[in-house]
């Protein structure tokens, strides 16, 4: 039995702005040719870009800065917890990739010993309504990192656009009860399959990045790099974060913020000592991270292949070129072209 | 809902020990009837209202596990401000995290103990556990350097256990000081010169990151093997519970998986 339901585009407006009353519902908006999620104004133009949104959804999850516990800058004791908040909301338009990354963000905290409170509770208030890629675009390169345009995993909810309009249909409890409207109508018709490109920047597997430990190739890497962190920010699976206080006019905030592998001061600790201070071990730190490590903690690698990171790149080279041309590397020395290189001392 | 891991719990300063020119000790009070249940090797994170948080060993805990102690050295922000604090000063804390010394696997062995510095200070709780459950134990060897006589911590413990019969203790400083009659040169050298030997033993290994990899290779030269020897690293850390992300070797974090590894678990490139 077809489960999809047709919904034509002039109806699409009507339908998301009849949600805002219930729920803070979050659509992609494009600003200055970028596209971004914000919070939509009931009755606005409404659009879908066909492939990745430029700024991902990890500031909706995990923000940029989050108050963790607030206090009085004038007592010595007075720290007490911010308790998660926020109203149900839902996500319209987000992509197989983003869905990978929120998958990602689970593994690192809610798969723990200590799971983040704060961060079940924006998992638990958002409804994900996903929209099948229609296109890939210049930097996506999903299809190499075991996703699929259009597939619909991890969605409570999932659309796709048609000629006339858009095809919807609900996947969890919470989806089907979104799409329960007077907008949507029973059809036959099913979103076309796709023969999807590959190959665009395809990867070597986690065991042959470990054994690129000690390669020279993280200098001639770092070389191109300037260690700016910008990737870090875009990237929907970077969660590294600092615990800090904040004083402004007595009162005091502990926040965590996003911090950067990128950066000098990421590893530095108190009297000077850094186990990262070359630009070279912290860009092989991070390729390893993605591509290696992130699959012997998680059983997953780190990379969604939404190409953020290239969008972004002051140099456009970035990280999924980074590691094609490691993988070029790794082929080279199997075939015995390459010497060993000098090893950097640091971890 | 339950707060977020991350918040900490307040803690009364109850004494505070001055032990050299730059380390003070604190004995930390839970409040109410909170528990620290640390076992040795374990750390927590500390925070000073307004100054943000830092890691630190566990460096005694008390049988009822209400109160606990940790060593601090002068060294930064968190532990200027940690310095400037009084008795009956509340602080944060969050813990214990991390992994520990498998002290009941040990039974039964030789325990040797080597500190460089304010290194001594995560493994004191080993050797406090190996004299409260003495019976089930061989013989205790510490080692313990300092720069020089005025960085020495744990006098009044360092007395104890050099009056005790059944610990032998080896107390160097680095290079020679007015004054000092003791033995002098650094820890690598005098675990080479004591020709320490492997047999039926475990050693256990903390100090500044040079002196833990050279007195690796001491050991190593006298044939001991990486799973007998121990250590507990130290990298920048920010949420000890395996999420913030930096103090990681390779896909380890020191503050989940570690931070005690016997040298066989940990790559080469890590000390």
């Amino acid at each position: 039995m077809n489960k999809w339901y047709k919904m034509k585009h002039a109806d699409m407006q009507k339908f998301v702005s009849a949600l805002t009353e219930k729920w803070e519902v979050w659509v992609p908006y494009r600003i200055d040719g970028k596209w971004e999620f914000g919070i939509y104004d009931t009755g606005r133009d409404l659009d879908f870009p066909e492939s990745v949104i430029h700024v991902s959804l990890k500031n909706l999850f995990f923000p940029k800065r989050r108050p963790i516990a607030t206090y009085d800058e004038n007592s010595k004791w007075s720290l007490k917890p911010v308790e998660p908040e926020g109203k149900p909301r839902i996500v319209i338009g987000l992509h197989p990739c983003d869905v990978a990354g929120i998958e990602y963000m689970d593994k690192v905290f809610l798969q723990s010993e200590h799971k983040d409170v704060m961060y079940a509770s924006e998992r638990k208030r958002t409804v994900l309504i996903g929209m099948l890629c229609s296109e890939m675009a210049d930097n996506c390169h999903c299809t190499d990192r075991g996703l699929t345009p259009d597939a619909t995993r991890g969605m409570d909810a999932a659309f796709a656009r048609i000629t006339d309009g858009y095809l919807l249909k609900g996947l969890t409890d919470k989806g089907k009860q979104v799409l329960r409207s007077e907008y949507l109508k029973k059809v036959d018709e099913v979103p076309d399959k796709k023969d999807w490109p590959a190959g665009r920047y395809v990867i070597a597997s986690p065991e042959e990045f470990m054994e690129m430990y000690d390669d020279k190739i993280w200098h001639e890497m770092s070389d191109i790099c300037l260690t700016c962190g910008i990737c870090t920010y875009a990237c929907p699976t970077c969660v590294c974060f600092l615990v800090t206080d904040e004083n402004f006019k007595g009162k005091g905030e502990r926040v965590t913020v996003w911090d950067s592998c990128q950066l000098q001061s990421y590893s530095r600790m108190a009297g000077g000592h850094n186990t990262r201070k070359t630009p070279a071990s912290r860009v092989r730190n991070r390729t390893l991270d993605k591509f290696a490590y992130s699959h012997l903690r998680y059983g997953q690698i780190s990379c969604t292949g939404c190409g953020r990171c290239v969008m972004v790149c002051p140099l456009k080279r970035s990280f999924p070129q980074l590691g094609a041309r490691l993988t070029e590397r790794i082929k080279d020395k199997k075939k015995g072209k390459s010497k060993s290189g000098a090893r950097s001392k640091e971890a | 809902m339950a707060a977020i891991e991350l918040v900490p719990k307040p803690v009364t300063i109850k004494r505070i020990i001055e032990e050299s020119r730059d380390v003070k000790s604190y004995v930390l009070q839970m409040s109410g009837s909170g528990k620290m249940p640390a076992r040795p090797g374990q750390f927590v994170e500390v925070s000073v209202q307004g100054y943000g948080e830092a890691t630190f060993a566990v460096t005694r805990i008390s049988k009822d596990n209400q109160e606990f102690n940790i060593s601090v050295k002068r060294i930064g922000h968190l532990t200027k401000m940690l310095h400037r604090a009084a008795p009956g000063d509340i602080i944060g804390v969050r813990g214990p995290y991390g992994n520990s010394f498998p002290v009941d696997e040990w039974k039964g062995k030789d325990i040797v103990v080597i500190g460089g510095g304010i290194g001594l200070a995560p493994l004191r709780p080993v050797i406090d556990y190996v004299l409260e459950h003495r019976k089930d134990y061989g013989k205790l060897e510490i080692v313990f350097g300092a720069r020089a006589p005025d960085d020495i911590l744990y006098k009044e413990d360092l007395r104890i256990w050099e009056d005790d019969k059944g610990i032998s203790l080896y107390k160097t400083i680095d290079v020679p000081f007015e004054g000092w009659s003791g033995r002098v040169g650094v820890v690598p050298i005098v675990v080479k010169d004591l020709a320490l030997k492997p047999d039926g033993k475990i050693s256990i290994v903390c100090g500044p990151p040079i002196m833990i990899k050279f007195t690796a290779a001491a050991l190593r030269e006298l044939r001991w093997p990486n799973d007998k020897i121990f250590t507990t690293l130290e990298m920048k850390m920010q949420c000890g519970i395996g999420q913030c992300g930096r103090c990681n070797i390779g896909e380890k974090f020191i503050c989940k998986d570690g931070p005690v590894f016997s040298l066989d678990q940990i790559p080469e490139h890590a000390l």
